[in-house]
């Protein structure tokens, strides 16, 4: 057994490649891929009910938040049941035997995810560009930095969903990331209230702290969200792009350390 | 190194999920395993055997006590590469077929691919799933994935080899063809550390047994210092008997029953076992076999887990 770089990438890569084949093979999950390039594509219907000058501004927005909505539902509905279905069909007595780290395995399965939403993306920003060629709508200059942003969003939430399938039940460790997801996004309204001098937040010291405390620990998602640029043709510069790499790396490590913390001190019973 | 498998003292509490109740599954267990040995490990279900299992191969802690494998800790890195274990009742990644089971397995322990494949055919073969090659794993019997299960066990060519009930859903001739496995590693020099609850199977292999019941070691030993070299009497098996009524008067006889259709038990007193042998030739009857009365490890099994008394005849 190696313990060197060279070992641990193969063990790692084996679990990747093993959650990434099971997810190619899983009908639930074609499934959903099917239902997400189909609501890219139903956006031309969409835009069809506005009027003509805004046809070209809904087929980009819409497309993008489908987009970002479907890669965030298949980060939460697989990322709960990554460690949670193991242990439960005990698949993972016979891999935590062998000479691998609980570590590795996490960082394995993670990785096995993180290619899935590679893939997915892929296509739905096929089906997405497809839309706006067929409505012969000009391509957003920064539609490909559009497309990574929201890989990272979903990213950031796949990480999180490991770090609660360590402990939780899929439903639980669903609802606490769709939680911290949407609190996520409300994130700069939250600081707008904390600057107002009139309000809830001002009225009550006890409301105040809750709302500073929750923007120190939970990670804004609007960070990803660049559709109003998008639309309004401000660029997404490249530095911004890799600002918010590192904002969803920062945020993935911490939670990826905790997962780990929590899951290496499990008892298997 | 002087033990493979060293357990000293083992306990494990746990605390149930909604009372916290304190569970006390193992209370006390210690045995050692010498290297090439094949070992058994036996106890009625919740003795403690699966829980003991799953700390050796690291996958819960000890409450106490101490467990050493391969001279090193469970779940070390060095121990685990050299250690192969099949789980009771194994589930697998359903959606694999077999052969990328073992590769992804195979990649785990870092073997080239090469290597990986030749072994991975020798594998199949010897568990006799070469057929079910391009068959996904949800369609497998019990009985095959229990060989799948096998097969993984020893695609790292371990020098221990760990199996919790692995006789468990096979047909008898899978348990033969498993029996032979085991019979074969360990005639390659390996050790075998094996729970079932197959005794007939355990007496037929194990170098030494331990038997534990509620948490704590009731016996352990080779069969021989297990069972005893006897019971004071002998068991002399004589075709050809018809006068059965007049051997039953004969001193030192406990004992006459049919066993076939030609043959008779007899149970005879030590002391006695030579005179009544002479009657039984002077008879002019055929003698088929004469062997020491020992106490079976079934009768054993029942008598250390509280089920009844030890000393029962044997067949």
């Amino acid at each position: 057994m190696s313990g060197s770089f060279g070992g641990s990438f193969n063990r790692i890569g084996a679990i990747a490649i093993n959650t990434f084949t099971e997810a190619s093979r899983n009908r639930a999950f074609i499934g959903l891929g099917i239902a997400a390039i189909a609501l890219v594509v139903s956006s031309m219907a969409i835009s069809g009910l506005a009027v003509s000058d805004q046809r070209a501004r809904v087929l980009v927005d819409f497309g993008l938040f489908a987009v970002s909505l479907l890669l965030v539902v298949i980060s939460i509905t697989m990322g709960v049941i990554l460690v949670f279905k193991e242990v439960d069909r005990k698949t993972f007595y016979v891999v935590l035997t062998k000479p691998i780290r609980r570590a590795e395995v996490l960082a394995g399965k993670l990785l096995g995810l993180l290619s899935v939403l590679v893939v997915t993306l892929f296509l739905m920003g096929l089906a997405w560009v497809l839309v706006l060629v067929i409505r012969d709508v000009a391509l957003p200059a920064d539609l490909f930095k559009a497309l990574i942003l929201t890989w990272l969003q979903a990213a950031l939430v796949t990480s999180l969903a490991l770090l609660f399938s360590t402990f939780a039940s899929p439903i639980l460790s669903g609802v606490f990331t769709f939680g911290v997801f949407i609190v996520g996004t409300m994130i700069p309204v939250l600081q707008d209230l904390l600057t107002l001098r009139k309000g809830p937040l001002a009225a009550s010291p006890a409301m105040r702290f809750l709302a500073e405390g929750t923007i120190k620990v939970v990670p804004d998602m609007t960070v990803f969200n660049v559709s109003k640029e998008l639309i309004l043709g401000i660029p997404v510069t490249w530095h911004y792009v890799s600002g918010a790499f590192f904002y969803c790396l920062g945020w993935s490590a911490l939670f990826f350390a905790l997962a780990v913390l929590i899951f290496s001190r499990r008892d298997f019973n | 190194m002087e033990y493979i498998i060293e357990v000293e003292g083992f306990k494990k509490h746990f605390r149930t999920v909604m009372t916290q109740r304190k569970v006390e599954a193992v209370k006390d267990v210690s045995f050692k395993v010498k290297p090439g040995e094949i070992f058994g490990f036996l106890g009625p279900n919740g003795a403690g055997k699966t829980t003991t299992m799953k700390a050796m191969m690291g996958l819960i802690r000890p409450t106490g006590g101490t467990i050493r494998i391969l001279g090193g800790s469970p779940g070390q890195y060095a121990v685990m590469s050299r250690v192969g274990f099949l789980p009771e009742q194994p589930y697998f990644y359903d959606y694999l077929k077999p052969q990328e089971l073992l590769h992804t397995f195979g990649r785990i322990f870092s073997i080239p691919r090469s290597v990986r494949e030749k072994r991975i055919d020798e594998l199949l073969r010897v568990v006799g799933l070469e057929d079910a090659r391009n068959k996904t794993l949800r369609k497998f019997s019990k009985g095959m994935l229990q060989r799948i299960g096998i097969a993984q066990a020893l695609i790292n060519d371990p020098e221990l080899i760990v199996l919790d009930e692995p006789l468990s859903g096979l047909d008898p001739i899978g348990r033969k063809e498993v029996i032979d496995l085991l019979a074969s590693l360990k005639s390659q020099g390996k050790t075998v550390f094996f729970s079932s609850h197959i005794l007939s199977d355990i007496e037929r292999l194990c170098d030494r047994v331990v038997i534990i019941d509620k948490g704590f070691v009731k016996a352990e030993g080779t069969l021989e210092q297990l069972l005893g070299s006897g019971s004071g009497e002998k068991e002399i098996l004589v075709g050809g008997l018809k006068d059965v009524a007049s051997v039953e008067l004969l001193a030192g006889v406990k004992s006459v029953e049919v066993v076939g259709s030609l043959v008779h038990r007899l149970v005879v007193e030590n002391a006695q076992a030579d005179e009544v042998l002479m009657s039984l030739l002077r008879a002019g009857l055929h003698i088929v076999s004469v062997s020491d009365q020992r106490i079976s490890l079934e009768s054993l099994f029942i008598s250390q887990s509280g089920g009844g008394p030890a000393m029962e005849a044997t067949i």
